[in-house]
């Protein structure tokens, strides 16, 4: 059975400004050059968030599916929703209510079960079907 | 001229001032301690004018021989913006609401008006101000106060004479109590007490869901602009929506769903607005999703949410900071009108028209 990597949670500082994001990126990165990187980022402490604090939300993600792995956000309180939106990145990350619904959803997706191993108009997708009807 | 009718037009800390009803009292959002607005909800222009000029608007269409605005010094330190100079409104700042209400029904009095509508600026309500009056003479009470489905507005037709006998705010509220008769409201009204109502109100003016309409022209149906308003031929405007006098939307922007950009905005290029009103003097920088909010400078009040955020990165939202002071002179306008004719007017391209001319960098 393959194995991953254990799901790293790590919770956001109050401001997440220039220098909170720089900080908090180098606790951060040596631990995105693993293989399969699977990151839980607690937002429950944001307080105060500005556009530095995105790009580095946005280059975490990047480096994360660099390496075939992923970043998830938990718990984004309302004002750090707002600004995300505003900025067009909300869309980007799954966003979850709690910490433990964020590491759980990394375990839901057993990566044998998630190979695509056929092409995607393979019969077992019903394009078969779709072709006959027509 | 309605001789011998009068209004009494009040803009109060809070917007139930008049009344010891204190169920809707103004909730607006703050960050800390400042709050999102520094001017009180009535005075801030929605879709070109202001909720209490378009108040005006009515009492001086019916014809009264005078109107009368009392400002509260402490919701308000400044004369209100008009865009239009009415020669029988007067604006006074006064210190206690109560006492200035008396002495001006009592001024109104003394120069033969015999009858006056006293009305909180932010009860905006969309009824025949004639047919109240007339309701009021023929119930042949001192004071009648008028009514809508949620309740008693702050809205009255009040005997001056009789007003003066004993304490106004008392008298005020003991009107359509203990079965006097009540003037039953069905046409549009709006209490204007949140953000919320702000934002229903220029989606109602928008879809034409009441009276009052936009300001400035309409260029294509639903899509209403005002003066010297720049849109970029790469910007697209879906309708009903409304770009205020002197701002400008830029390339790739896309203002949609019932949003209004009021005076001296500018909507950067790429950047969409849904469902929302960017009150004046905004700056949004590009590329952004602003979308069921209330902008106002760096403030954001987002509507699903809930919840105000302020901006720090002055290149995502800002106070454009230019027209601030020619804001700030306009809204001497009643005052000093020949303070604003001096005003030095911004010289615009003849050549600009709706989604034909490129904006200059």
């Amino acid at each position: 059975m393959p194995t991953r990597a254990p799901v790293i949670v790590m919770e956001l500082p109050e401001r997440l400004n220039h220098a909170g994001a720089k900080s908090f990126l180098n606790e951060l990165e040596p631990l995105l050059q693993n293989d399969h990187p699977s990151v839980v980022l607690d937002c429950s402490q944001i307080q105060h968030m500005d556009s530095a604090g995105v790009e580095m939300l946005l280059y975490c993600l990047e480096q994360a599916m660099k390496r075939d792995g992923d970043l998830k956000l938990a718990a984004v309180s309302p004002a750090s929703a707002v600004i995300m939106e505003l900025m067009r990145v909300d869309r980007l990350f799954e966003v979850f209510a709690t910490s433990d619904e964020a590491v759980r959803s990394f375990q839901l997706v057993a990566p044998a079960a998630s190979l695509q191993t056929q092409p995607w108009y393979a019969p077992a997708h019903g394009l078969t079907n779709l072709k006959a009807a027509s | 001229m309605f001789v011998g009718l009068g209004a009494v037009v009040t803009i109060g800390v809070r917007n139930q001032e008049l009344s010891q009803d204190r169920t809707g009292l103004a909730e607006l959002p703050a960050i800390g301690q400042e709050p999102f607005l520094d001017v009180p909800l009535e005075c801030v222009e929605v879709v070109g004018r202001s909720l209490l000029e378009r108040m005006i608007e009515r009492f001086v269409a019916i014809g009264l021989e005078r109107v009368s605005i009392l400002v509260e010094a402490k919701a308000f330190q400044r004369i209100p913006k008009f865009r239009t100079a009415y020669a029988n409104v007067t604006v006074k700042v006064v210190r206690d609401l109560y006492p200035a209400v008396t002495q001006e029904l009592a001024n109104y009095s003394q120069d033969g008006i015999g009858h006056s509508f006293i009305s909180s600026a932010n009860a905006y309500a969309e009824t025949d101000l004639l047919d109240l009056f007339c309701f009021h003479r023929e119930a042949r009470q001192a004071a009648t106060r008028a009514f809508d489905k949620e309740g008693p507005l702050n809205l009255w037709v009040v005997d001056c004479a009789k007003a003066q006998r004993g304490d106004v705010e008392s008298f005020l509220n003991d009107a359509g109590r203990d079965g006097a008769p009540k003037y039953f409201i069905r046409d549009y009204v709006n209490r204007l007490t949140h953000l919320r109502d702000l934002r229903r109100f220029a989606a109602d003016i928008l879809r034409r869901s009441c009276e009052t309409g936009p300001s400035g022209k309409q260029v294509r149906p639903g899509v209403w602009m005002d003066e010297r308003a720049e849109v970029h031929r790469r910007a697209r405007i879906v309708a009903p929506a409304f770009i205020g006098c002197a701002s400008k939307v830029k390339a790739d922007a896309l203002i949609t769903r019932l949003s209004n950009i009021e005076r001296d905005c500018c909507v950067d290029g790429g950047t969409v607005v849904e469902d929302s009103s960017i009150l004046a003097n905004t700056t949004v920088g590009i590329c952004l999703d602003l979308c069921h909010a209330v902008a106002r400078g760096n403030k954001l009040w987002n509507l699903e949410r809930n919840v105000t955020v302020e901006i720090v990165d002055p290149s995502v939202m800002r106070f454009s900071s230019a027209p601030r002071r020619a804001a700030e002179l306009s809204s001497e306008r009643i005052a000093a009108p020949e303070a604003t004719a001096a005003l030095p007017k911004t010289q615009m391209p003849e050549t600009w028209q709706f989604n034909s001319n490129l904006i200059q960098e």
